[in-house]
Order: structure tokens, then C-alpha cells, then sequence
């Protein structure tokens, strides 16, 4: 490119500019110019006026700023989620973005030409470069912005929406005469007729595209780089409630600026949508929905009012939809502008659970269990008492190194219960000292991303003393979730003992591990393990170790959610085609001989599907423990599962 | 219409029960608390009877020392307007142990009497001791009409009309419908009702709501006596079922439907 600038360079461009403008000319430009500015202001300013005046964050803090300069640099300046996660439309907005980036200047000497102060030079060398620098950049946008608009109204994606947005077609077409204009005046030769028409049709596109900005969705011009820069720091993040009269998003008053923004920022994409397990399964759910109407909300009702967000007449900002969202965090993940769903969505819940609005058959049956068992299967815990005595678990003294957490699917769930046993096994057969507690109570996940703040404090609270009072100093769990809320979630009431996943742990001791010809295995990234804590590569690892790894045609960060999480696994039937159905067709598609999981609620999940959707020889399904555990000598010490065979 | 619920403290459901030193009580050091579930359901039938008054007023009552005041907020979290307190002594004369049902009925029907209760409410009986008597003795020591095992309530002439129409479970699925004046009192059954979560709003509005104490009155003369209390004794008995494959299966069902009453 750089190459062919300097070619262009020796033959010696310049740009056709007017020579002078006369009075009346630069009279009606300063007009045409305090118009663009005057619209632009006064559509601008209610936007800007809604997002000052909503709530605060108090818990908002610039730190770390140097992750939030590298964010706003790879995912803003590089455009590099945009392009990896839609390479071809992404390269062609990537273009678009830097065009404009690169033609800053030279817009800039535009409209200083037309007050006789161009700046660029074409008798040096910056100047001529600077114009073919930015006229490679002007075909760059010109066909990108071409190949775009024949995506939008030509093959019109589905996830963009029925309604075709005449604005973004307008806007297109002021970005493609912007571009045109410019590339004509490089090859006009005279500073004539042509020359001041050019200037001029340049310089109305752009006083008419800025004043189009504010209302349409390329408000996300000027704000995404903004949200993206100032957006909360973690993965699916749950502010702290503060005072006593902060019950998460119940009405507007409880919206944040940061929210506003959010809301605000988004470009209509439809990414979300086109990822969410909610949605793409018939569910009232739509990520996008949410964002959107969130802004209508804002627009219409205002920052400061006391009408509740959920169930306003005609909403998608629904009831139904935010309970039905299993917090996989695809759409947190997906979106380019940085908005976060799950603060929205996981805020609205706590709305209405905190203040008794909730009222759920399930729900209530679960959150009562919580309260009374301790556990989110409502089980008596004296069930557990005899499964650890039933396996011979050794009870954690502070002597051994690791303590061994069982977690609600570990001590309840017959799966979740071989799941642990073998990786019991695992560790054994590593010569490495565990225990388990006596007591357990579930670390809260249920609780927590269905909006009970009661509860999962209470339980939060309690675990951390039954952690302190044990004088434990490392966890390990074959849970994905017991891991994300204790590491991070319990936060808001004191820090946990170091807590690692099992296939952190085993991928650590990989080259210790047996060695086996298992045939090919699919393995599926739990939502809480990859998406929330970026763990993909480990239990491949172990995967690895056992058979040969399969993908499924989503996997890593695009994964499709089992349909588990966010408390669902305890809520009614789903409408619409369960998720994890979707999902387990996709894996047996495969072909693998077995499914590998890292999670008991994927698990779980998927035995189920199996049965309904595995057909007469459906694929094995296994943790990755087990996978390991298949390749140790049979021992002494009974799994539930060799008990069965036996 | 103003309600009055009498509630209990007693051990949670996963409990470890141990017999106390003495043999005639259970040590209650390390001991979890919760609100005796019958009469959750009674607050719940409370709650849900003044919501659809649209008025009016439901206060909980428990007797027992200081731990049972996480009861009584439990019961504010949930929606009753105040609670009232009557206090007793820990342990020694005075206490709860040292009071039968009759005495504590006592306590708290002089309770009621203080508050002028439209209607009385309260667990058909208690998940510890399971006497089932302080409610039927409170309504006979308040002079009031009484009905047990009380499924559902219902208001008559729109609730204004000082009668009640009461829903009773009797045995093997058969139900009695029975209209009463107020005031009156009412032993809830579990189950008529789906209970309510506690809420963060609840628990913080609870913090604002009254607990008024009152001092109880000392101890009355038992009429009865606890002699000894031991946990029960588990008898595992194993069977062998013989004959073929068919009789023993008609065996096993009939154990099943008849024996273990899971079928
Ligand atoms: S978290 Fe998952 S289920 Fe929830 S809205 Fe986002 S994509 Fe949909
Ligand atoms: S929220 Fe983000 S991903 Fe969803 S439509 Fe808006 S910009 Fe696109």
C-alpha cells in the first residue's frame, strides 16, 4: 500500500481544489456549517442528556487502565473482533473505520480550503503522500461500504432485523459520494467548474451525514469507542447493590450511566441474537430486544422514572424473557460495541426476585430449597453424609494440600457423583492429598444469576466461614460454576481460598497422565469454563490424552450453550426447542464416538438430550475426569459407575 | 381485618439432634434454627388472606428466648407488619423446656387478647414435638371457635361480613367445608399454599417494621411431665422375596403399595 503511495508520489498528485471562494460562497458555507452543527447538536443532546442523568456507577473506577487501553486498542483501533468474528463483512467495516481514520486530515483541509487555509502542501512530499495515502483508503471504503449495502438490502442477513433501515442506505450512499468525490478530484486536472463542484458535493455529504449521526445507529461512530474503553472491566460483572434502596433494575431511576451508554452504542448487528441459545431456540428472548428497548425505555420514560423496566405494554423488555436467559454470555462475548447483556439482564432478574415481583412455581420451589437444604437440588444434606462415606472420601483436615469441593451436582446428582468419584480416582492415582468437607451448602450460582441477592449472600457468606473455619488454602472442582461464583462473585463479601477447575489441574499434570487410545471425542466448552474464564486449551489437553479431539462446528468462544445455566436447569420446561437438544444434535453430527464435558450441569444436560435426540447408538458421554480416569487400573476403591458394570 | 399468626422456632429439618446432659430435653448449642413449617404455611395463608382484603393487618407472635427473634424478622422479611416478643428465659425456670403446652398456649393467647385479633392463625403442630395442642387450647383459653387442619380460608360478603368459610383436609383425600363467625381461630395445614421466598427488599424493609417485646409470664405448674428423650432406634431389615419371576414380583408391588406406601 505504502508502496504504491510512493509510486503514486513520483508521478506527483494533487488534489483539484477550488483557488478561492468568493464572499457569498464562504457566507453559505459558515451557514451550511453552523446548520450541520446546530441539527447535530440538538439531536445529540437528549441522548447525551439521558445517559448524564441516569444513575451513577458507584462502583465504576477507571483502573485497570492499562486493560482498558489494550482493549480499546485491539478491539477498536485493530477492529479485531469485528473481524474474527465475521471475517468477510468485518474486514469490509474494518476498512470503512479506517478510511475514516485515515481521512481525518483530509477532511480537515477540505473545509479549511473552503476559508483559503489548506494546509496540505502538494509542493513537498507529506502533502502528495498524504492524498494518494488517503485516496487508496477512499477505493478501500468505496467498495467496502458497495459490499456492505449489498449485504444489508441485497442478501439481508437475518439477524439484521425485518425492517429495512432506509437511513442506513442513505448513509451509505453520503459515505460511497464522499469517497467518489474525492478520487474524482485526484484526476481532475483543472482548478475550475469541476474542481469547486467536486468540493462542493463533497462538503454537503458530509454536513449532511454528520446531523444523520445522532438518531440513527451510527451514533455508535461516536460512542462505541467510548463504551468500549469505559465498559465494566469482567466478564458478565453484577455491580454491588449499594444503600437500601438498590434492588438491582427495577425501574429507571436504577439504570447507570454505564447501561445508558450501552444502550445507546448499540449498531442494531444482531450478533447477539444470532448467538443466543434464548433465541435461536424459539425463546421470547432476544439480546438485542433487551439492548433496544432499553433505549426506548430511556427515550421515552427517562433516566429518573419509577415505572417499572419489565412488562411495559408491548415490551420485549419482558419478564418472560429475562428469566429465560441462561447467562451463557455469548452475546456479552459477541458484541463489537462492548455492551454487556448480562449486567442488563442479571439486573433485571435482581429487580424483580429482590423485590418479590418474581413469582415462579420453580423458582420459588428452588430458592426455598436453597434456604432450608443448602443445596440447590433440595436434598437432604444427610445424603451427602452417606455418599462420602459410601466412597471412602477422606474428610479435610488441613493436612492435605487440596481441598476437594463437591458442589451441589457432585454430592446430589448420580452423575455429577461418578463424575467426582473418578476424579478422585484421578488424584489418587496422582499421589495428591485431598479432602472433602463435611458440609457443603451450595456456593449460590443458582441464586446469584437469578437475581437472589438475599440468598447468595447468605450463602456466600456462610461458605467462606465453613472455608476459614476448615483452614482450607486450595480448592479444586469438577464445576465450572461453583468455580466462577466462588472466585469471583463471592468477592462482594470476602476472598475465597484459591479455587482451580479439574481441568486446570489435570491439563498441569497432563504428562503424568495415562496415555490412551480412546477413538475420537468431541469435546464441548462449558460456557462458565471458556467464555467467563477463557479456559479452552486445558481440558483440550486432557481430552487429547485420552482419544483423539474432535471439534464441533461451534466450539471455543463460540460454543453453544447446553441450556443449563443461570438457573434454568431448575426452572420449568423450556418453550420453543430445548437447547440442549440443538446442542447434542451438533455434537453427535460429529460423528465422535464420545462426548467430552467439563461440566456436571452440561452433563446432565446432555444425558438427557441423548436420550431424546441420540438415536439407536448415541456416542458415550463422559467429564473429562472419566476420560481419564478410563486409561487408570481398576481399583479397589468403587466408582458408582464400575459398580453398575459389576 | 387484623390476623395474628403464632408462630414457632424450631431445630432445621438436617439438624444434628443430640439428646442434652440431663437426658430430658435436646442440647441445643449447635443447634440450626427455622420457623416450624406448618406455620409458615399459616403465615403465607395470612399474608395471601389480607392481600386479597385489600386491608388490614397481620401481626406475628412468637414465645421462646432471644434466637427466636430471627424468626420473627423472617416473618417481617416476609410480609407480617409487626411481631411481637414474648420472651422467656435461655435455659432454667421459665424456659420453653420447662413449660408444656398448655403454659405456652397460656402465653400467647394472653398475647392474642392484648391485640384483638379478628382471626388467630397458627401450625397445626409443631415439627419438634409435634403435640398439636397449643392451638385448640389457645382458642379454648380465648373463647374463640376453632378449626383444624385448615387447607384454605376464604372471606365471606367480601370480607366484611365477620364470617369465614374454611377449607379442612380429613383423611384419605376427603375435604370439609365449613363457614364460621369471627373472631375465630384456625390450625393451618402444610401445603394449602405455595410459600414465599425471602426478599432483600423484605429483609430490609423488616429492619423498619416493630418487634415489640413483652416479658412472659412465669411458669405455671406442669401438668405433664418429660421423663426421658432418646433418639429413635433404626431397624434395617432385609427380606428375601421367593418364587418366580412373577410372584416375586406381585410380592414386591404389594410390599411396595401397602408396606413402604410408595406406589
Ligand atoms: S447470555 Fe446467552 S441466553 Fe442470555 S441473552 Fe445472552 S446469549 Fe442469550
Ligand atoms: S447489543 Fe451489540 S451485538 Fe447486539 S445488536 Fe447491539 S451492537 Fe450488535
Amino acid at each position: 500500500m505504502i508502496a504504491g503511495a510512493v509510486g503514486m508520489l513520483r508521478v506527483g498528485i494533487e488534489l483539484a481544489e477550488p483557488l478561492s471562494f468568493s464572499v457569498t460562497e464562504r457566507l453559505l458555507l459558515m451557514a451550511l456549517i453552523a446548520a450541520s452543527l446546530g441539527v447535530f447538536a440538538w439531536r445529540s443532546w437528549p441522548i447525551a442528556s439521558n445517559i448524564l442523568h441516569s444513575k451513577k456507577d458507584a462502583d465504576f473506577s477507571l483502573r485497570p487502565v492499562g486493560r482498558r487501553a489494550w482493549k480499546f486498542f485491539w478491539e477498536v483501533l485493530c477492529q479485531s473482533k469485528v473481524i474474527r468474528q465475521r471475517p468477510l463483512p468485518g474486514l469490509a467495516h474494518a476498512f470503512v473505520f479506517w478510511g475514516f481514520l485515515a481521512f481525518a486530515l483530509v477532511t480537515l483541509n477540505h473545509l479549511a480550503v473552503g476559508f483559503g487555509h489548506g494546509f496540505l502542501q502538494y509542493s513537498g512530499s507529506f502533502g502528495p503522500f498524504y492524498v494518494g495515502f488517503a485516496g487508496i483508503w477512499a477505493v478501500l471504503v468505496a467498495v467496502s461500504i458497495s459490499g456492505l449495502f449489498v449485504r444489508r438490502f441485497v442478501v439481508r442477513p437475518k439477524w439484521l432485523g425485518k425492517r429495512v433501515s432506509v437511513e442506513s442506505g442513505v448513509i451509505a450512499g453520503l459515505i460511497f459520494v464522499l469517497m467518489v468525490s474525492y478520487l474524482a478530484a485526484l484526476f481532475v486536472g483543472d482548478k475550475g467548474f469541476a474542481a469547486r463542484g467536486l468540493w462542493w458535493v463533497h462538503t454537503l455529504s458530509l454536513l449532511v451525514f454528520l446531523p444523520l449521526i445522532p438518531r440513527t445507529k451510527h451514533l455508535h461512530l461516536l460512542l462505541s469507542p467510548l463504551t468500549v474503553f469505559l465498559k465494566r472491566p469482567q466478564f458478565s460483572q453484577i455491580p454491588k447493590l449499594e444503600g437500601d434502596e438498590d434492588f438491582g433494575l427495577f425501574a429507571g431511576r436504577d439504570v447507570t450511566q454505564i447501561i445508558a451508554l450501552q444502550a445507546y452504542s448499540c449498531v442494531e448487528c444482531g450478533r447477539c441474537a444470532e448467538h443466543c441459545p434464548a433465541t435461536t431456540t424459539g425463546k421470547v428472548l432476544n439480546p438485542k430486544k433487551i439492548v433496544l428497548e432499553m433505549r426506548s425505555y430511556l427515550n421515552t420514560a427517562g433516566p429518573g422514572s419509577e415505572e417499572p423496566l419489565l412488562d411495559r405494554p408491548g415490551s420485549a423488555m419482558s419478564m418472560e424473557a429475562a428469566f429465560e436467559c441462561t447467562t451463557c454470555g455469548a452475546c456479552e462475548f459477541q458484541c463489537p460495541v462492548g455492551v454487556q447483556h448480562l449486567s442488563i439482564l442479571i439486573g433485571l432478574r435482581r429487580g424483580a426476585v429482590n423485590t418479590g415481583a418474581w413469582e415462579d412455581r420453580y423458582g420459588t420451589k428452588l430458592f426455598l430449597a436453597l434456604e432450608k437444604q443448602g443445596n440447590a437440588l433440595g436434598m437432604s444434606s444427610i445424603e451427602r453424609d452417606k455418599f462420602i462415606a459410601k466412597q471412602e472420601f477422606p474428610i479435610f483436615d488441613g493436612s492435605q494440600e487440596y481441598c476437594l469441593w463437591l458442589g451441589c451436582m457432585g454430592s446430589y446428582d448420580p452423575k455429577g457423583r461418578e463424575i467426582v468419584s473418578d476424579f478422585a480416582r484421578v488424584m489418587q492415582a496422582l499421589g495428591v492429598q485431598f479432602g472433602v468437607l463435611k458440609k457443603e451448602k451450595c456456593t449460590g450460582d443458582p441464586a446469584r444469576r437469578l437475581g437472589n441477592d438475599l440468598l447468595f449472600g447468605d450463602l456466600a457468606a456462610q461458605g467462606l466461614k465453613t472455608f476459614a473455619a476448615a483452614k482450607v488454602t486450595k480448592i479444586v472442582t469438577i464445576c465450572p460454576h461453583c468455580v466462577r461464583t466462588i472466585a469471583t462473585d463471592w468477592l462482594e463479601y470476602g476472598v475465597a481460598p484459591e479455587i482451580e477447575h479439574h481441568s486446570d489441574f489435570m491439563a498441569r499434570h497432563a504428562h503424568l497422565l495415562p496415555k490412551q487410545d480412546g477413538g475420537s471425542i468431541v469435546y464441548h466448552d462449558p460456557c462458565y469454563l471458556g467464555r467467563y474464564r477463557d479456559v479452552y486449551d486445558e481440558p483440550r489437553a486432557v481430552v487429547a490424552a485420552a482419544g483423539e479431539l474432535v471439534e464441533a462446528e461451534r466450539h471455543h468462544e463460540r460454543s453453544f450453550c447446553c441450556g443449563a445455566g443461570g438457573g434454568q436447569a431448575f426452572l420449568g420446561e423450556e418453550s420453543g426447542e430445548r437447547v440442549s437438544h440443538v446442542r447434542a444434535k451438533e455434537l453427535i453430527a460429529t460423528g465422535a464416538q464420545t462426548i467430552g464435558t467439563a461440566c456436571p450441569f452440561c452433563n446432565s444436560m446432555f444425558r438427557d438430550a441423548l436420550g431424546a435426540v441420540g438415536g439407536e447408538n448415541p456416542p458415550q458421554l463422559l467429564d473429562i475426569a472419566q476420560l481419564v480416569a478410563r486409561g487408570l487400573a481398576p481399583r479397589a476403591l468403587s466408582s458408582d459407575a464400575e459398580e453398575k458394570s459389576g | 381485618m387484623k390476623i395474628v399468626v403464632a408462630v414457632k422456632q424450631v431445630p432445621e429439618r438436617d439438624a444434628v439432634v443430640r439428646v442434652a446432659a440431663d437426658g430430658r430435653g435436646v442440647d441445643e448449642s449447635d443447634v440450626a434454627w427455622t420457623m416450624n413449617e406448618p406455620d409458615a404455611y399459616a403465615l403465607e395463608e395470612a399474608l395471601q388472606l389480607k392481600e386479597r382484603a385489600g386491608e388490614g393487618e397481620v401481626v406475628v407472635l412468637c414465645a421462646g428466648p432471644e434466637r427466636v427473634q430471627s424468626t420473627l424478622r423472617e416473618a417481617l422479611a416476609k410480609g407480617a407488619d409487626r411481631a411481637v416478643h414474648v420472651v422467656t428465659p435461655e435455659a432454667g425456670e421459665g424456659s420453653l423446656g420447662e413449660r408444656d403446652s398448655l403454659d405456652v398456649a397460656r402465653l400467647l393467647a394472653e398475647a392474642v387478647r392484648a391485640e384483638a385479633a379478628d382471626l388467630v392463625l397458627t401450625g397445626l403442630q409443631s415439627d419438634d414435638l409435634g403435640a398439636g395442642q397449643t392451638g385448640v387450647v389457645m382458642a379454648e383459653l380465648l373463647g374463640v371457635p376453632h378449626a383444624t387442619l385448615v387447607l384454605h380460608v376464604e372471606l365471606l360478603d367480601g370480607g366484611d361480613g365477620r364470617r369465614i368459610k374454611v377449607k379442612r383436609e380429613l383423611e384419605d383425600g376427603w375435604m370439609q367445608h365449613v363457614e364460621m363467625a369471627l373472631p375465630a381461630l384456625l390450625t393451618i395445614q402444610s401445603g394449602g399454599n405455595r410459600l414465599r421466598y425471602a426478599t432483600l427488599m423484605g429483609i430490609k424493609r423488616a429492619r423498619q417494621k416493630e418487634m415489640r417485646e413483652v416479658q412472659a409470664a412465669a411458669a405455671g405448674k406442669r401438668v405433664d411431665e418429660v421423663v426421658k428423650v432418646s433418639p429413635p432406634t433404626r431397624v434395617k431389615r432385609t427380606e428375601m422375596l421367593t418364587g418366580s419371576a412373577d410372584e416375586v414380583a406381585a410380592k414386591l408391588v404389594e410390599r411396595l403399595r401397602f408396606e413402604v406406601k410408595v406406589l
